[in-house]
């Protein structure tokens, strides 16, 4: 099991869920989350800004999904410029649903 | 490489009040929290609505309500401890209901308490 973290423009994000969805994705939770990346920010004129608004969408899934998980999303989130995120995925030894208190997704 | 796991737990907000103050009787005062919006396998219709609703046909229906309300509760615990917060959080969740949440156990590495520059185990106790 994986926890895929991707954070993407806050513009994008519903249609990164759009096509999530669309192929079957459909549990996920997201997240409005402040930060920046390798370019420091960006600037405009003379204003600086350092903190870029951006949504963070959470999902864990098993492991032969992560492949068509991270291609659906690196092409809904894409625009081409600086700024359109990152994915992270980081493993997950157990899950449990509380409704049933069973092991698993 | 120390014995920590990080467990996220998605849980309804109603519910934090009763959470925080059993973990923390237990001995896991610690936690971040975040608000977050999210949805399950049953696509986002609510728990709460008492007929049945047929999965797979919802998953084709559009306009059912996007998203849900949560609390994302993280806490970092040490290994032996895990199956204790796992226990505690599912009986204080549980209604039954569709809606209950997820908990995940991830793997943490390290962890430094930035006063005193301790690391691991000692970080979180």
């Amino acid at each position: 099991m994986k926890m895929i973290r991707a954070i993407v423009r806050p513009n994008k994000a519903e249609e990164v869920v759009e096509s999530l969805a669309e192929a079957g994705y459909v549990a996920l939770t997201k997240m409005d989350v402040i930060g920046r990346g390798k370019q420091k920010g960006i600037q405009v004129d003379k204003i600086y800004y350092d903190e870029l608004p951006k949504t963070m969408i959470l999902l864990v899934t098993e492991d032969e999904n992560i492949a068509p998980i991270i291609d659906i999303i690196n092409e809904s989130a894409f625009t081409g410029s600086f700024g359109d995120g990152k994915i992270f995925v980081s493993p997950v030894e157990e899950a449990y649903t509380v409704r049933t208190r069973s092991k698993g997704l | 490489m120390f014995n920590l796991k990080e467990i996220i737990a998605i849980i309804r907000p109603n519910k934090m009040e009763k959470t925080k103050e059993v973990l923390s009787a237990l001995g896991f005062p610690a936690m971040t929290a975040h608000g977050v919006m999210g949805r399950g396998r049953q696509k986002a219709i609510i728990g709460e609505v008492s007929f049945y609703i047929n999965e797979q046909e919802l998953l084709k229906k559009e306009g059912t309500m996007r998203y849900i309300p949560k609390r994302l509760i993280s806490l970092v615990v040490p290994d032996e401890d895990v199956s204790l917060v796992v226990e505690t959080i599912m009986r204080i969740n549980q209604t039954g209901q569709i809606g209950d949440g997820k908990i995940f156990v991830c793997p943490i590495n390290d962890a430094i308490r930035v006063r005193t520059k301790e690391s691991g185990e000692e970080a979180i106790l």
